[in-house]
């Protein structure tokens, strides 16, 4: 079996150790004996959607974004009916944003893909911290690093989850990211899936199942060295002392 | 001077004395925060007392380096110099350097100033410094998540320079982010940069800023890159380009393990072991040129400088050679890893990894490494320690390479020198560095752990 992994933009939107995400979904198909085939497509490439298994779409500063914009309304139909036709898609941070109506900057509004019902509208004061998320769909955490200016309005999508420790889609909404079909968008750096496995299995599952049938399993791999990473960072946002001294230290 | 200001510096003086009294670290920041919460004009009183110039040093890799080299140029004049610690590069920092220097009647017997500034920080220490040069060795991706993006730390800096608006910078002009800062700031500019391809494939990570001209949004075209977004760019589009530098380093050689180069009709034979250290010594010689500093024992000097990647970190433990590494951001740790693959004997690799607030709590940057070279390293092991242990081992799985972890540093650094390959690398990033050293400072001092055995 074999998966088609597509990354957009990566000379725009390479932020944050994103390409780790792909790293991840090569690595895990590999050592299962499936084929991975990553297509990095430039700025300005075009693009066959119709190719791909999976679409990874990362994060770049607000001035890349902006020039990402531009290329977005060139795929903007075949991106939405890939996304319609149950294509898995991983959106990170910035992608995240873009796959929304909009994202209003202080100087400006850069236009998004209108794939999610969402918006995003930029403060001043970053959000920037590690970040636990208590998933529907997984027994176990999910955890990364959130860095962002942005504030998400998901509107009534779902919620990729329900924030544990950290901030979230607006700060204050308690929910990060959003789930639909078989999108998962987050600003969850870290990057996502070498320390969250699960999630990076259910993208691979639901691409193989698309492309295969349902009757398509996942053979488990040993991930202990995964588990130790996610809980290192669950344990230590469990502990209330900890969030204490480190709550004082980052106002002091 | 203001009696507010004498005040100012016995309380910053008392504070000073009281930390080292109580053993309380090295009391580099504190003295400077009471300085300046009894006279916030403090380092606008003791730089106006600097005979001759200011220079401040800025940017995301070499700062220290480079400021290391000013120091030792001027002092070499015999120039009297203040400089400012390892480390205590913010606003308090600063000041306690300053304050810190003053003789018992809270004067400055200075000819010059050698200050790193940390670029969040500078947008508060420029204005008040007024320094005659600033020197910035270039601008990449480094504590994300203090800075937010490049971007943030490219406008901070802006905002820095146009504060002052007299202040000649020294400027990377290979560096696309430092160059195009320097044009739209109006301050006066001297660049330097190396036209000769001197970085091997390996110290090339992919990852990079983005290569867009910073005027008209189009992709640019590189004859060649350094490292990073660093090399010789042209725009195909509005035709903006990489000048040609003021000051350049040519006929570059690398021989026995160290480079020699030549510079403005010097020809150097230095120590440094790593190509970044040619643009370390170059920069900082374009900024003493354009200061018009005397340079008459330059040559002398830096080829007897120690860059800190040569003697000062390596140790002996148990019969084995012992080296250590900062490596703090994507591009350093690229640059180590090439210099561990130019080793091309059997190794032992530890690589210790934490996430405190001076490390950067966001460790994603590890992601931006091309570790996969550390495949063909000959390590014969290789074990992550530090808070992120798992991170780092997980980025190695990723690659396919084994690794173990420990979290007792000690044992392991005892253990893989006495039964190892008897040539250890000890890799750290910022917080681990000063009691990793300390470590193997006192590891090689032990009568079962030095040469003496």
């Amino acid at each position: 079996m074999k998966l088609t992994i597509g990354h957009l933009y990566p000379d725009l939107l390479n932020l944050y150790g994103d390409r780790g995400n792909i790293q991840c979904f090569r690595k895990r198909l590999e050592w299962r004996g499936m084929e991975a085939e990553v297509i990095p497509f430039l700025s300005g490439d075009s693009i066959d959607f119709s190719k791909l298994d999976i679409v990874l779409l990362g994060g770049g500063s607000d001035r890349e974004q902006e020039i990402v914009c531009n290329y977005l309304k060139d795929i903007q139909t075949d991106f939405q009916s890939f996304v319609e036709k149950d294509g898995v898609v991983l959106a990170v941070c910035g992608g995240y944003q873009l796959l929304g109506k909009y994202y209003k900057t202080d100087k400006k509004t850069i236009e998004g893909l209108s794939i999610l019902d969402i918006t995003t509208e930029w403060q001043p004061e970053r959000l920037i911290r590690n970040i636990v998320l208590n998933s529907p769909l997984f027994d176990t955490p999910v955890v990364g690093f959130e860095n962002h200016g942005g504030r998400t309005y998901i509107g009534n999508h779902t919620p990729f989850g329900k924030v544990f420790y950290g901030l979230g889609n607006t700060g204050k909404s308690g929910y990060e990211g959003v789930v639909y079909k078989n999108v998962i968008a987050t600003y969850l750096h870290g990057p996502l899936l070498p320390k969250n496995p699960h999630v990076c299995d259910y993208l691979l599952e639901r691409a193989l199942k698309r492309k295969y049938g349902p009757d398509v399993t996942l053979p488990s791999l040993p991930d202990e060295l995964e588990h130790k990473a996610n809980q290192y960072i669950v344990d230590r946002y469990s502990d209330k002392k900890y969030i204490l001294k480190e709550t004082i230290k980052r106002h002091t | 001077m203001r009696l507010r200001s004498k005040f100012a510096i016995k309380c910053a003086k008392g504070t000073s004395a009281l930390i080292k009294k109580l053993n309380r670290g090295s009391g580099v920041t504190l003295p400077g925060y009471v300085a300046r919460l009894i006279d916030p004009d403090i380092l606008k009183e003791l730089s106006s007392q600097v005979r001759k110039k200011i220079i401040v040093t800025m940017g995301t890799n070499g700062k220290t380096t480079t400021n290391a080299i000013l120091y030792q140029a001027l002092a070499a004049e015999n120039q009297k110099v203040i400089i400012n610690r390892t480390g205590a590069n913010m606003l308090n920092g600063i000041i306690s350097a300053f304050v810190l220097s003053t003789d018992r009647h809270g004067l400055l017997d200075a000819d010059y100033a050698c200050i790193e500034v940390d670029e969040i920080a500078s947008v508060k220490v420029l204005p008040q410094l007024k320094p005659d040069c600033a020197l910035l060795t270039n601008i990449s991706r480094d504590q994300l998540d203090r800075f937010g993006e490049v971007d943030i730390t490219y406008n901070k800096l802006l905002d820095a320079v146009t504060s002052v608006p007299d202040t000649v910078l020294i400027i990377n002009c290979d560096d696309i982010l430092s160059y195009s800062l320097a044009e739209k700031s109006q301050n006066p500019f001297v660049t330097y940069g190396i036209s000769e391809q001197i970085f091997d494939d390996i110290s090339r990570s992919e990852i990079r800023e983005s290569i867009f001209c910073r005027n008209c949004g189009k992709k640019l075209c590189y004859d060649f890159f350094h490292y990073g977004q660093l090399g010789i760019y042209h725009c195909p589009n509005c035709g903006w380009e990489r000048p040609v530098p003021d000051y350049t380093a040519e006929n570059i050689q690398f021989h026995e393990e160290v480079y020699s180069f030549d510079m403005d009709g010097l020809s150097i034979d230095s120590t440094a072991r790593t190509p970044y250290n040619i643009y370390n010594t170059l920069s900082a010689y374009t900024a003493l040129k354009t200061l018009g500093a005397g340079c008459r024992n330059f040559k002398s000097m830096i080829e007897a400088f120690d860059y800190g990647n040569n003697r000062e970190s390596i140790f002996t433990i148990k019969g084995a050679r012992v080296q250590l590494h900062l490596a703090k951001n994507p591009i350093g740790f690229q640059q180590k890893v090439s210099l561990v693959l130019k080793d091309e004997k059997p190794k032992d690799i530890i690589i210790q990894i934490n996430d405190t607030y001076q490390d950067g709590e966001d460790i994603s940057w590890l992601w931006d490494v091309d570790f996969q070279y550390l495949a063909d390293s000959h390590a014969q092991s290789i074990i992550t320690a530090g808070t992120r242990r798992h991170d780092m081992g997980l980025r190695l799985k990723y690659e396919d390479i084994p690794c173990t972890s420990t979290t007792d540093l000690r044992t392991t650094v005892l253990e893989r020198a006495g039964h190892g390959t008897k040539n250890l690398y000890v890799i750290v990033n910022y917080s681990g560095l000063y009691r990793t050293n300390h470590l193997l400072t006192e590891l090689e001092k032990e009568p079962e752990g030095g040469n003496h055995a």
